[in-house]
């Protein structure tokens, strides 16, 4: 007898609602509706960031670590000696952008045109890393327009070139050398070109721009820091942060809905047991008068209601969540959700718990439920003794 | 251990969707450190009332009442409990054992919830026990005892802490009148063994003349005598 009385008391009346069948049925409702919750929760978010983790990592390896756009004037070939010489950098690559279109088959269709250094930027997925340098075409739009690698295609810029018969839109003819798969969306269909080429169509005094690659992620980012310092003045720098921002926003966003979406689960769980707490303090009314006839206080007969609350919730959450963290262990380590093959990088869903997923889940769940019994403990405890011991 | 128990124009009115019943209209009297009463009246007359307001388990609309010195219509909530955990025993009619609660874990809630355990509130409670003859049932819960049985724990809970005023409502208004009898006498000899002031409500004459003095409840005002 030397626990703590809200304690025992809570105990007591957890053992008491199981052998009431409506009451324990209630409890089992509330309980597992947490549970079940929380193991949903920590499967889906383990899911989301494996699916997500593979893709960033997928797009972030075909995105230069930083882009760094100099003023026309700059002298490229300085820029590049300076990119180049930096301890973190393991390759550079100028290129210019423009638009322009692709034109055939009796169409001109819209594109990027990406002048690049060397062979073709690996940007650019579904190229062979031996890839020479050439013209490559999405493959969509190459076969939309019916065109094969070998044969020749016409481009134009949008940028005209003045003759004595006024302007005249830049024509360039070269053969394709192959496709690539980026750029599903028509308005974002690239293609990539040699820049001695792509300079004939978009003019050799548009900025410079430079593809730098680095080790890892984070030596861009500190590279970037100190790079302004090293170029001219209105140079520009954009990490591979910057780069993919609408990306990283839109993973962020989606978990955040993934999680208050899944979350309702677990609030209209933490509702029943609301319920079922109410249920146990109003069939305990009368005790609970003669409990305060002897002189517990309403603090000693809340803290026993928040208890049995958190003994109910919090077992449920702190269940659901080992039930869901091993779920999310099992379907990654024997990869059981199988995906169509060719369908995306990855063929079967990859699940990777983070901690502080499981953290966030269960303390949330935790947090809903000490609100609800709170609540129904406070209500409970407000009892005026006489008028219950009359009733 | 008693206390003495004085009230001053106590009153108490109920009021329900179309009138108000004014059960209490300046009550008045006083008990002596030690004595025992019965207070006796016809149903509705407002005897149970009368005990929840001297237990602060609600309040009075108007009147004073003083225990041991103390007025505790004055008292806040907490300190109200606090005071009926120390100086108020309990007993009342039916339903007053808590059912998840062996007959020696009930003795020992008013210890419980002061905060005590182990050992010593253990042999306490059993003690009191074997003092009403249940020594054997301690760990029978209140479904497994007679109702003469759960009426003779709940005297034991009422005299755990030793409290120097003992409230008991109809104590033996669920009994059959042998078993009755015996409980009450029991009341009143543990009452007396243990020197505390008590105030008994009770509907059966006959009970209420072992008492030492009479309270009668009419018309919301006491008047003192003998039946």
């Amino acid at each position: 007898m030397n626990r703590s009385f809200a304690v025992e008391l809570a105990l007591r009346y957890l053992r008491s609602a199981r052998r009431d069948a409506f009451t324990s049925f209630l409890s089992a409702v509330a309980a597992g509706g947490i549970g079940l919750g929380v193991a949903a929760l920590v499967v889906a978010l383990a899911a989301l960031a494996g699916m997500q983790g593979v893709l960033r990592d997928e797009i972030l390896s075909r995105t230069p670590s930083l882009a760094v756009t100099v003023a026309p004037e700059a002298d490229p070939f300085e820029i590049e000696r300076t990119l180049a010489g930096q301890a973190e950098v393991e390759s550079v690559q100028r290129v210019i952008e423009g638009r322009g279109w692709v034109l055939g088959a009796g169409t001109a269709l819209p594109v990027k045109l990406l002048g690049h250094q060397g062979a073709p930027p690996r940007s650019l997925p579904g190229l062979a890393p031996e890839a020479r340098p050439g013209l490559y075409l999405p493959d969509r739009m190459a076969t939309r327009l019916g065109i094969a690698a070998g044969e020749v295609v016409q481009l134009a810029s949008a940028r005209p070139s003045l003759t004595p018969l006024g302007p005249r839109p830049r024509l360039l003819t070269m053969r394709l050398e192959g496709v690539h798969t980026a750029g599903a969306i028509e308005e974002d269909a690239v293609v990539a070109l040699p820049i001695e080429r792509a300079e004939i169509l978009l003019g050799r005094e548009r900025a410079s721009r430079f593809y730098v690659f680095t080790a890892d992620l984070a030596s861009a980012l500190a590279l970037a820091a100190r790079l302004p310092a090293l170029l001219p003045a209105a140079s520009r720098v954009e990490t591979w942060r910057e780069l993919n921002r609408p990306l990283f926003l839109a993973l962020t966003l989606e978990r955040t809905v993934l999680f208050v979406a899944v979350s309702l689960i677990v609030a209209v769980a933490a509702l029943a047991l609301f319920s079922d707490l109410q249920l146990v303090a109003s069939t305990k009314r009368r005790e609970l008068a003669l409990l305060a006839a002897m002189g517990a206080d309403e603090r000693t007969l809340r803290r026993a209601f928040v208890w049995l609350g958190l003994i109910l919730g919090g077992g449920a959450a702190v269940t659901g969540g080992v039930v869901g963290a091993a779920a999310a262990w099992a379907l990654d380590r024997w990869q059981l959700v199988r995906l169509p093959p060719g369908l995306l990088v990855f063929e079967a869903l990859p699940f990777a718990l983070r901690p502080a997923d499981l953290a966030a889940v269960v303390g949330v769940t935790l947090a809903l439920t000490l609100a609800c019994a709170a609540y129904a403990a406070t209500r409970a405890a407000r009892l005026v003794p006489a008028e219950a011991l009359r009733a | 251990m008693s206390v003495a128990v004085r009230v001053r124009g106590l009153c108490k009115s109920f009021r329900d969707a179309t009138r108000t019943v004014e059960v209490l209209r300046g009550a008045e009297f006083a008990l002596e450190p030690g004595e025992v009463a019965a207070v006796v009246g016809p149903s509705g007359s407002g005897k149970s009332t009368l005990l929840h307001l001297l237990g602060g388990l609600e309040r009075a609309d108007a009147g004073e009442i003083e225990i041991g010195g103390r007025r505790i219509d004055r008292l806040d909530a907490a300190e109200l409990a606090a005071m009926r955990n120390r100086t108020i025993g309990y007993v009342f009619q039916f339903h007053q054992l808590l059912a998840d609660f062996t007959a020696l874990e009930n003795v020992a809630l008013p210890g419980r919830i002061a905060g005590r355990s182990g050992a010593e509130l253990r042999d306490r409670a059993a003690g009191l026990l074997a003092e009403v003859g249940l020594g054997e049932l301690f760990d029978r819960f209140p479904g497994q005892l007679s109702g003469g049985e759960q009426q003779r724990v709940a005297i034991c809970r009422a005299l755990l802490l030793e409290p120097p005023l003992v409230l008991a409502d109809e104590p033996t208004g669920s009994l059959d009148p042998a078993s009755g009898s015996v409980v009450f006498d029991l009341l009143l000899d543990l009452q007396r063994r243990h020197g505390t002031t008590a105030l008994v409500v009770t509907h059966n004459p006959e009970l209420a003349r072992r008492c030492a003095r009479i309270l009668t409840l009419e018309d919301g005002v006491i008047r003192s005598g003998n039946l």
